[in-house]
């Protein structure tokens, strides 16, 4: 059986390590899943010209980007044999070292999660319009770029 | 006609807004032309036009009270 309850991906602010935590937890009644893959982005404090990101304020096409997410999930149920998947984004200020993407795949056997998990992470990165603005610790500030 | 105009990203700090009223064009490439002679510091970026939330690849028609959104590269995760 597999479980595709729509939520909502955003999240104001960071996400936390209690919050996905709690989410792990949720889980232990679904007996079916024997493998959960998780994927977390972290902000990082890279220097540009010598200025280091101190915190990624984000933004989105709220519409477009539920819609995108919505895709992108339906396309992972299809393909892949999942139980469930969660995917949470932050929107707003996330200071680096704090989490802004936490994307959680279950299965059956662990395949099916890994496989699933890293495609939804790139599609995340390539599809959904979301944008990031790197804050330096001066206020300015410089619009990030996905490799 | 007008058309509705969403700017995210680095374009909408040229445009100082995010929501904007756009009249008299008749199709993207109008849009985009009026929008550089707007905004003279209108950057060299590559960005991609969605009409009423679907992204457009080539000239698109308008019609009145579209919704037009500016989509610089995208950077979430």
């Amino acid at each position: 059986m597999t479980e595709k309850k729509k939520h909502n991906v955003f999240l104001k602010g960071p996400i936390t390590p209690a919050y996905i935590a709690d989410s792990i937890a949720k889980h232990s009644g679904k007996t079916n899943i024997g493998a959960h893959d998780i994927f977390l982005g972290q902000v990082r404090n890279d220097l540009i010209d010598d200025k280091a990101v101190i915190a990624i304020d984000y933004s989105a096409y709220d519409e477009m980007a539920e819609q995108k997410f919505h895709e992108i999930r339906e396309a992972a149920f299809a393909k892949y044999n999942l139980v469930c998947m969660h995917i949470y984004h932050s929107l707003g200020l996330v200071k680096a070292g704090e989490i802004c993407l936490f994307v959680f795949v279950s299965s059956k056997h662990r395949n099916d999660a890994f496989d699933a998990c890293r495609e939804i992470v790139e599609q995340i990165k390539a599809e959904v319009p979301i944008w990031g603005k790197e804050i330096f610790a001066d206020e300015s500030h410089v619009w990030k770029e996905n490799r | 006609m007008e058309i509705n105009l969403l700017v995210f990203g680095q374009l909408a700090d040229i445009t100082g807004k995010t929501e904007l009223r756009i009249s008299d064009v008749k199709n993207t490439d109008e849009l985009n032309k009026k929008l550089a002679e707007q905004y003279p510091k209108w950057p060299a970026i590559k960005y991609r036009l969605a009409v009423n939330k679907k992204i457009v690849q080539d000239n698109t028609l308008l019609n009145d009270n579209d919704m037009v959104a500016l989509l610089p590269p995208f950077s979430g995760g």
